[in-house]
């Protein structure tokens, strides 16, 4: 599975960037990309931002059929939805929460929130392979899926530090995140308990992941085209 | 007082139920909302259809709140969308939050209320179709035309500051064709079609999809006409081709009418037919084979003798009165028979049914069913050279009769089988052709008797196989040997049944004892029903001298000649217990007689390449 894992990571993500070379359809006229063990290398922030957006578009439909597939799964008939309501532990993060307060917010301080939702998210991610693999016959789809996502949103976190450090250096924030404390009812004894704690988290993910990729692709538009795609 | 009202107003409510139910009124049915959508993630509209309504106008209101909110809300704007149909517009609508939302419906006689829905605005975006969709045929020069379309993102989407990112398809087709051909454009607003067929009509259609959202539906269509690509100088061109053509295909046609047939030959000269020299077709088509391939050159066509090489030897026959052949050898073996001189200096094959396990299991199959036995290949005799021989168990082809084969009672050896035949006999000689035929023979002479002893040659040719099932066969012998004893009188000639393989075997064969020993040195034999103690089996070689019997002959349809073969000695043996049955000879009081035979053997065998073989003449000789 991990290898599975590595191998589409490593073949995806040239192939991302290829991709959405093609899909710009703009010759990118930029530095070329820094080899690794490289001391001084600049990457222009056209093309951190487009490495962004690719990751952050690509987590978020890996969530998104995750998520799908848990609840079409485990869901059905037990009416999780209606008590996944205000349950995600990022809703204390003030995230906008439409076009025009989106558009309002600095883009340092968005960039500072999309660090910090990505940074919630990291122990989440984590526990969430562990306890899908410990799950009773968990697909394949799923645990693949849980372990790409985990691998994927630290380079997304990795790639926003950069951007950051480009659009405004110097200024290095204190560490905030959301704490999420869910890993108890994960690992529930009782099925119906441990089954909404999963499907929580999974729908929780599936809205942050939009979110950051919503924020990015503003960012991207606002930042290196000028309000111009 | 409070129960007299309290009974009363349900006295009403009832009649008034009574009198809503005469009439055909009810409460609304459920209401079901059945879509929400936004086109552009700002805005977002929820269809609902109404139930029924019960005969009374009924009102529908739409409440619903937020995710993280306590207050209900009722729908802002219920006509924009059309009936039926709430309208949340921008300051209304959150994106990354929850929508609970219910409709009610109210009628005059009661309410009711759909289930309620969760609604998410981030999940229901789906787009208008892109606009203003234009297409152009460029024709650069010297180059194929194209065609080349351009279109704009539907209104309502903010595309540029990001907030949704739109994906194209586009899709053609000629006016006439019933297959759209869909292309993915990506993100881009324009793309060229290369591929066109000149002179169609060509429909175009675009749709669009944001980054998670849905496809929307296909714009209106846009058509466009590709001019034809052939020009008036092109026509005239191939027109005069055309014409050229059409000439010449005439003065060809001319020429060959007039001048006809010769010039058909100059043009195709006619094809050779093949030849070969010495080759005559008619003769072909007879059906004469031999003329045919004989003009050609060719002999011994179809081959006879090649067989010969893949099927060892062949046992000949020679039916001449005093000769007492093997019948030959033949692939074909019934009717034909041919008599073959018996030949001395020569391997006639002889013994190619020798080998006693070929031979018995040939006549075994042959007593199971009249059939052709196979050549039954890998006989290991290292000492023998071991022939194979078809058998053919041909019924008709009984002729001879009396006629034992010779059964060598050692099964390691493999031996000739002359057949001996009594100058008495005047039964049609007929050459064998193989070991079945003599098998046949056998079992032809005498009617039952020989049936019998026939099967007992089967058992006897069969005893000297290698390899063979044991107490079976052997216990089948002892019954068959013993039915025909009791069957046949002392005139009957007995066979000695040979040893079995003693590998697997339980029983021991039936041995026969010789009865009586005539004027002429037969030997008539019993079958011993006992095991002769004296001969325990021995699966050890065979024993010096006197164990191997032969037949030299078969007298007066039943008896049996026997003669010690001296050979059995030398060879190396098998380790059959085959040399029981010849002890069971050496204590019979024709062992003088044996004895004096025993010479004959010595002078008459020839010895061919391990096979034994015995001139029948010998036997004659010294029985006379």
């Amino acid at each position: 599975m991990d290898n599975k894992g590595w191998s589409l990571k490593g073949s995806l993500l040239p192939l991302l960037l290829l991709v959405s070379e093609l899909l710009l359809g703009q010759s990118v006229a930029s530095l070329p990309i820094c080899p690794t063990g490289a001391v001084s290398c600049q990457v222009s922030l056209r093309d951190l931002f487009d490495r962004a957006v690719i990751l952050s578009h690509y987590i978020h439909n890996l969530s998104s059929e995750m998520f799908n597939e848990f609840d079409k799964r485990y869901a059905q008939g037990r009416g999780f939805i209606t008590k996944a309501i205000n349950s995600c532990h990022t809703s204390s993060l003030s995230t906008p929460e439409d076009k025009e307060q989106a558009q309002q917010i600095h883009h340092e301080d968005l960039l500072n929130l999309i660090l910090r939702v990505l940074r919630s998210w990291n122990d989440p991610l984590y526990h969430l392979v562990t306890e899908v693999r410990g799950m009773q016959e968990a697909p394949d789809s799923i645990l693949s899926r849980a372990i790409e996502i985990e691998e994927q949103n630290r380079r997304l976190l990795e790639g926003m530090e950069k951007i950051v450090g480009q659009v405004h250096p110097g200024v290095k924030e204190n560490e905030v995140y959301s704490v999420w404390s869910g890993l108890p009812s994960l690992q529930m004894a009782d099925e119906d308990t441990r089954l909404f704690a999963f499907y929580n988290l999974l729908h929780c993910l599936r809205r942050d992941s939009h979110k950051i990729d919503n924020y990015l692709k503003l960012l991207k538009c606002r930042i290196v085209y000028d309000s111009n795609c | 007082m409070k129960e007299s009202v309290a009974s009363t107003a349900v006295f009403i409510l009832l009649l008034f139920l009574n009198t809503s139910l005469l009439n055909g009124q009810s409460p609304p049915g459920k209401p079901e909302i059945f879509k929400c959508r936004s086109p552009e993630k700002e805005t977002f509209t929820c269809w609902w259809k109404p139930g029924e309504d019960g005969g009374l106008p009924t009102n529908y209101t739409l409440m619903y709140h937020k995710e993280g909110e306590t207050i209900t809300h009722e729908c802002p704007d219920y006509i924009t969308s059309g009936p039926n149909s709430c309208y949340f517009n921008k300051k209304h609508t959150s994106i990354w939050t929850m929508y609970i939302i219910t409709i009610n419906a109210t009628n005059q006689m009661g309410s009711s209320s759909s289930d309620p829905r969760y609604v998410d605005v981030t999940y229901i975006v789906e787009p208008d179709p892109p606009v203003n969709l234009t297409l152009e045929l460029k024709q650069p020069e010297d180059k194929k035309p194209y065609l080349w379309m351009k279109w704009y993102p539907p209104t309502l989407v903010d595309v540029r500051s990001g907030w949704l990112t739109l994906q194209y398809e586009i899709r053609l087709k000629p006016e006439k064709a019933t297959e759209w051909e869909t292309h993915f454009a990506g993100q881009q607003t324009q793309f060229k079609i290369l591929s066109l067929y000149p002179g169609h009509k060509y429909l175009v259609q675009v749709r669009c999809k944001p980054d998670h959202g849905f496809w929307s539906e296909w714009s209106p269509e846009s058509s466009i006409q590709i001019p034809n690509d052939v020009t008036m100088k092109d026509t005239i061109v191939w027109i005069f081709v055309a014409v050229l053509s059409a000439v010449i295909c005439l003065i060809m046609v001319a020429a060959v009418a007039l001048k006809g047939h010769s010039m058909v030959t100059c043009i195709l000269p006619p094809v050779p037919g093949p030849k070969i020299k010495g080759f005559d077709a008619h003769l072909l088509e007879k059906g004469k084979s031999e003329e045919l391939l004989s003009a050609l050159g060719c002999q011994d066509f179809p081959p006879t003798s090649d067989c010969e090489d893949l099927l060892v030897e062949f046992l000949e026959v020679d039916d001449s009165e005093d000769q007492q052949l093997m019948p030959a050898h033949s692939k074909h073996p019934d009717q034909d028979m041919k008599p073959t001189p018996l030949d001395p200096d020569s391997d006639s094959g002889r013994g190619s049914c020798d080998s006693p396990s070929f031979l018995s299991k040939k006549c075994e199959e042959a007593r199971a069913n009249p059939s052709t036995c196979n050549i039954p290949e890998g006989i290991e005799k290292p000492e023998n050279p071991q022939t194979k021989v078809t058998c053919t168990w041909d019924a008709q082809s009984t002729r001879l009769e009396g006629k034992i084969p010779y059964f060598p009672a050692d099964g390691s050896k493999s031996s000739t089988w002359p057949l001996p035949q009594p100058p008495s006999q005047h039964s049609p000689r007929s050459s064998y052709h193989n070991i079945a035929d003599v098998c046949k023979l056998a079992v032809g002479t005498a009617g039952a008797s020989a049936a019998l002893l026939g099967k007992t040659d089967a058992h006897a040719l069969r005893s000297s196989k290698t390899t063979e099932t044991g107490g079976e066969e052997k216990a089948a012998e002892r019954r068959e040997v013993e039915s025909f004893h009791s069957k046949t009188d002392q005139g009957t000639a007995w066979l000695l049944p040979l040893e079995k393989t003693p590998l697997i075997s339980v029983k021991p064969l039936d041995y026969v004892e010789i009865h009586k020993v005539n004027k002429d040195g037969a030997l008539s034999l019993l079958p011993k029903h006992k095991e002769n103690s004296n001969q325990p089996e021995k699966p050890s070689p065979p024993e010096a001298s006197k164990e191997y019997a032969k037949v030299s002959r078969v007298m007066d349809n039943n008896i049996l000649v026997l003669v010690q073969d001296p050979r059995a000695q030398n060879l190396a043996a098998l380790e059959e217990p085959a040399k029981e049955a010849p002890p069971s000879l050496q204590e019979n009081p024709a062992e003088e007689d044996l004895a004096s035979f025993t010479s004959a053997p010595s002078s008459c065998g020839l010895q061919l390449g391990g096979l034994d073989y015995l001139d029948p003449t010998c036997f004659m000789h010294s029985f006379q």
